[in-house]
């Protein structure tokens, strides 16, 4: 198959989206477990509660790096139009935005379960509310790698869409 | 045969089901396609998106039905239906007077069924042939836009006009236009997490499904994707409604 300036910035941008994507929720997740690991070890009694909080936490984490995943799977089997030059932009553009924009979210994410793991072993009579506050938490610190997502879409499937 | 053999049984037929569908259905990847209906009122060109519609029809109809047929049979003990409708009556009852305070009950039907509607609109895609309706950036955005409505008209009337409007000059009146813009985004995070979720899910099962070529991995992401975080998105969306309510009736 011919190689063309496209084709280059979609493969570099599906790299960047996932790599990139990928470290934040890598580094909130192990948070999670690290402090719920902590939890348990405290409050023994609770770690159901504990273990499905830092369950929940973890896929809410992983948001950021699922948006890399995607954005990498329509970069790699989706085309973009355009003249060369644009489609380098287009791609590399798309794939950094979520890739870098991946990042903060997940470590923010993930920092937030944590410390709801370690709420409830300190109080595992609220894991209800601690649960429902960390969501809330979480879904705002999600905020910006929904723009990411929004801005890398829009990049591909409009500017690039011809 | 105990309960627990029923689900697994049931379970397996799903299964099968998923499976024998997908070894029939052709591997091809359509990204963002949007059947529509076109037609001419009044001299406008009004679009209908049409799959979008229909299915959101159906999740409305599926909750009316199930509502009238609940209704229809109550009774003192209540049998296992009616028990369920009131777990989930109960939950968000509990739910509004923990965020509101007690005696905001006329915030229930509002709160309950956004998030029936939205819990159905995400996972109805897990049934083979049929499609989330959310995954339409349109209902997203309805749904913002009646949650906004109901924010703001409850801070109004909770509070009064003039005390909603100097709300937007705090803490100092130059702060105005960065208050509007932060209700503004508000609504836009909103839809768009909802929105980005349930579409980046599906994006995700199609191509994956198009790889392997419809064989067994789609199951298990189906259900990740499809129950998983569809209803963690409809409870945070709902969740979400419901604390910019309580931050905007609070003084």
């Amino acid at each position: 198959m011919g190689v063309d300036l496209g084709m280059i910035a979609r493969f570099l941008g599906a790299g960047i989206s996932v790599g990139f994507g990928g470290m934040g929720s890598g580094v909130g997740e192990g948070l999670c477990a690290h402090h719920a690991n902590g939890a348990v070890a405290r409050q023994p009694a609770a770690a159901d509660q504990i273990v499905r909080t830092m369950l929940v936490a973890q896929a809410v984490a992983e948001t950021s790096g699922i948006f890399g995943l995607l954005v990498a799977f329509v970069l790699v089997f989706g085309s973009v139009a355009g003249p060369p030059l644009l489609q380098f932009a287009v791609a590399l553009g798309a794939g950094i935005a979520m890739g870098m924009g991946g990042i903060g979210p997940g470590v923010g994410a993930g920092i937030a379960g944590a410390n709801a793991c370690e709420g409830i072993g300190r109080q595992p009579r609220l894991s209800g509310l601690l649960t429902r506050t960390m969501l809330i938490g979480q879904a705002v610190s999600q905020s910006t790698a929904v723009y990411s997502l929004v801005i890398a879409l829009l990049l591909i499937f409009v500017v690039g869409g011809g | 045969m105990t309960g627990r053999r029923k689900l697994l049984l049931g379970l397996v037929g799903v299964l099968a089901l998923e499976v024998a569908l997908a070894l029939k259905a052709k591997p091809e990847i359509e990204i963002g396609a949007m059947p529509q209906w076109r037609f001419l009122l009044g001299g406008h060109e009004i679009v209908i998106n049409s799959r979008t519609a229909v299915m959101s029809w159906l999740v409305m109809g599926i909750w009316i039905g199930a509502a009238l047929l609940v209704r229809s049979r109550l009774r003192e003990v209540p049998g296992r239906l009616q028990a369920t409708f009131e777990f989930v009556t109960e939950f968000f009852d509990d739910l509004i007077s923990d965020t509101l305070g007690p005696g905001n009950r006329a915030y229930l039907p509002w709160i309950g069924s956004l998030f029936l509607f939205l819990w159905l609109s995400n996972i109805i895609g897990v049934v083979p042939g049929l499609e989330e309706p959310t995954r339409d950036l349109n209902v997203p955005v309805g749904c913002m836009l009646v949650v906004l409505t109901m924010v703001h008209t409850s801070a109004i009337r909770k509070k009064g006009l003039k005390k909603y409007i100097k709300g937007y000059l705090q803490p100092f009146p130059p702060m105005l236009p960065l208050n509007i813009i932060g209700e503004m985004a508000k609504g836009v995070s909103l839809a768009f997490r909802l929105f980005g979720n349930i579409m980046g899910g599906a994006i995700i099962l199609l191509v994956v499904s198009a790889l392997v070529r419809h064989v067994l991995l789609p199951v298990g992401l189906n259900l990740f994707f499809g129950l998983f975080v569809g209803t963690i998105q409809a409870f945070v969306f709902t969740m979400l409604a419901l604390a910019y309510t309580a931050v905007a009736v609070s003084d």
